[in-house]
């Protein structure tokens, strides 16, 4: 009895290594999108505490509707738990035409900032893409300043 | 916020037209256009709706001018209510005013303010979360620390939210979003009015959020949705999003008070003993 016990939760944990990334959560996805945050933080911006976080299909794109006020300027971090991903990461106005300035992308996250031309609601498109995972983890967090 | 893996069964998945889709996705790379169709988005769209806290409109209020905070900050005094719907939208309200009393630098109410917060989330069974949070704005206030009590007054929402979203509260953490809209926007049209021109006004262009929360209301649970407080909210916010919708050349300054008029007459009603 204790050896099938043994042997099924060795079993299990192999499958779960498998299925995804060791320890891999969307806490962690959070944490590198808060990593992707340092350098704007030290550039006076406000980082918000609420964010959008999620499990999604490799390269399949998200959208997101968000507020946005002329006057300030903002970033947005996107972060993945998993490793080498590629990011998207696009934000455009209200007649759909790209509004992003000044993405880059490392291993764990992205970023990129925006001057929103007017107040109003904006939709953040952005997908992870992974050779080796099907599903991804994901976290966008933002500032302004 | 987190919804984790359960999130991918809260966005919409939009499948129809793949093809045609792939199609003119190559054809826009090709040319170099920056454009999309969100009518034809070949992926989620993610239901979730961040509410910007007060002091997001606020940072730019302070760059187009220099509005007096001081006489934007009110006197709340709550009367005792186990209400829990009533207590949720005062604490969104309380937080909000919190933003405002940083925005004047007035330590004594942001202490005043964090006294009030240990008190609602007392009432409300959520003061072990919180009170870390609450204690680090009184320390704050003292050294007159004001990112850090932006930034702690921004994760107390987040830690009551989240813990009234763990008890299956999501209704009443809605509240306190709506409590908090509803204080920060009637700050904005005091000031706004105050000094009214264009730029300021266009700050009350906020359709999205209105719509996000009208729907909110809709979905709520019947204990909820008929409390008097949130049927009256959402009455007032359909005037609101009106008013938002019929500033197509830019909001009057009739529009701007008459937005102010109502928040402040929802506020009265969330403040009221019954």
């Amino acid at each position: 009895m204790r050896l099938f016990s043994c042997s099924r939760a060795f079993t299990l944990a192999l499958v779960a290594s498998i299925a995804l990334p060791a320890f891999a959560t969307v806490d962690d996805a959070h944490s590198f999108a808060m990593e992707a945050a340092v350098p704007f933080v030290e550039q006076g911006f406000i980082v918000r505490e609420d964010y959008w976080n999620g499990e999604v299909k490799s390269g399949q794109k998200l959208m997101i509707k968000h507020q946005m006020f002329k006057g300030n300027e903002y970033a947005f971090w996107l972060g993945s738990a998993n490793e080498d991903v590629t990011f998207e990461l696009k934000v455009y106005d209200d007649k759909n035409k790209e509004i992003t300035i000044d993405s880059k992308a490392d291993k764990m996250f992205a970023s990129m900032r925006v001057n929103p031309p007017k107040t109003g609601t904006y939709t953040i498109v952005f997908s992870v893409t992974s050779k080796k995972e099907k599903g991804i983890y994901w976290a966008l967090a933002y500032g302004y300043r | 916020m987190k919804r984790s893996f359960f999130h991918l069964l809260t966005v919409l998945t939009v499948t129809s037209g793949l093809v045609s889709i792939h199609t003119a996705q190559a054809q826009a790379a090709k040319a170099g256009v920056q454009e999309f169709d969100p009518q034809a988005f070949p992926g989620q769209v993610v239901d979730d709706v961040v509410v910007p806290v007060p002091s997001e409109v606020f940072s730019v209020l302070d760059k187009l001018g220099e509005p007096n905070w001081q006489q934007e900050l009110r006197e709340i005094d709550f009367p005792k209510t186990g209400d829990r719907t009533k207590l949720a939208l005062q604490f969104g309200m309380t937080v909000a005013e919190g933003f405002v009393a940083v925005q004047a630098e007035d330590k004594e109410t942001v202490k005043d303010i964090g006294r009030d917060v240990i008190d609602l989330a007392t009432a409300l069974g959520l003061i072990k979360s919180v009170r870390p949070h609450a204690q680090a704005i009184l320390d704050a206030a003292d050294k007159g620390d004001w990112a850090s009590i932006r930034k702690e007054f921004d994760q107390t929402q987040k830690t009551v939210r989240d813990t009234m979203e763990q008890m299956k509260d999501a209704d009443l953490s809605q509240c306190v979003s709506m409590g908090g809209w509803l204080r920060g926007t009637a700050s904005v049209t005091s000031v706004v009015s105050k000094n009214f021109n264009p730029d300021r006004a266009e700050l009350l262009n906020q359709p999205m959020l209105v719509e996000h929360f009208i729907s909110t209301i809709g979905k709520m649970g019947s204990s909820v949705k008929e409390h008097g407080n949130v049927s009256d909210i959402s009455k007032g916010l359909k005037d609101i999003l009106g008013k938002m919708e019929g500033a197509v050349d830019g909001f009057t300054k009739d529009a701007v008070r008459d937005i102010g008029k109502t928040c402040d007459t929802l506020l009265s009603g969330i403040t009221a003993a019954k």
